[in-house]
């Protein structure tokens, strides 16, 4: 699926607030960045806590066996 | 650029406690998606991609143990010769913070693999509107990269969200100056893979 005109748009119009703001913008970004590791955090722990949970994190990161 | 608190992402943090103990043993540059991030683009990354400079092993050694005691975990199994090993052969190293769960954000290391890479390093510069105290790529490279190596959707996208930060501010003749050696590179690379 492409994306539309719209999300150019946005992509322009914050890329454009970042350059003229720019003591403004970062405060805006940190809750999106952080949550989304955050939320990747969270769901990393409890896979730990199931059974296969081990085995299954060193698949989703590509962890070679020893 | 004067950072206030509360301005510092997890990545901010994550990457500058790692540059910081990297800075002590060798050049490096931060480059691809966190150097969009660190300018604001809105997208997520898990891990954030460093270039060193080729360093004997052990120099490696002790880098990798300082990053050990501060807190940093490589998250492939083995010891330091084969750490190094992999380097040495174009393989990343990727650390995360000690936890478990290998949870990210995770750094992935690679050696300088050739001139173009070289090149970058002693271009490297600090960016000030990001108000981070680290070294990226220049934005000449990274946009270069971006839109002729890498070009998924959201690298042209990066590449753009530079263009427009940096309107007026930087070199397009550089750019396609660096375009025409990753073509170089590209052709290399294709040729090798065909003869093996």
């Amino acid at each position: 699926m492409t994306r539309d005109k719209t999300h150019e748009e946005q992509i322009e119009r914050w890329a454009e607030f970042v350059r003229d703001n720019p003591t403004e913008w970062k405060a805006k970004l940190v809750p999106f960045i952080d949550g989304q590791i955050l939320l990747s955090r969270r769901f990393y722990e409890k896979l730990t806590q199931t059974p296969e949970g081990m085995q299954t994190i060193k698949e989703l990161r590509r962890i070679p066996s020893v | 650029m004067e950072r206030q608190v509360g301005d510092r992402t997890i990545l901010d943090k994550f990457t500058e406690e790692f540059c910081e103990v990297i800075e002590k043993y060798c050049k490096y540059i931060i480059c691809s998606g966190f150097v969009a991030i660190a300018h604001g683009r809105s997208r997520g990354t898990e891990d954030i991609d460093m270039i060193i400079e080729k360093i004997p092993f052990e120099k490696f050694k002790n880098l990798h143990e300082e990053l050990l005691k501060k807190g940093f975990q490589c998250i492939q199994p083995g010891n330091t010769e084969k750490l190094y090993a992999y380097l040495k052969d174009g393989v990343s190293i990727r650390y995360v913070w000690k936890s478990k769960s290998f949870a990210p954000p995770e750094m992935e290391v690679k050696f300088a693999k050739d001139e173009l890479d070289e090149e970058q390093i002693k271009e490297r510069q600090k960016l000030p509107l990001t108000g981070m105290d680290i070294y990226f790529s220049s934005i000449e490279s990274n946009i270069a990269f971006k839109e002729e190596f890498l070009r998924a959707e959201k690298d042209l996208e990066d590449a753009r969200h530079l263009r427009i930060i940096y309107k007026g501010k930087f070199s397009e003749d550089k750019v396609n100056k660096i375009k025409e050696k990753i073509k170089i590179r590209n052709g290399k690379q294709q040729k090798f893979e065909k003869n093996f």
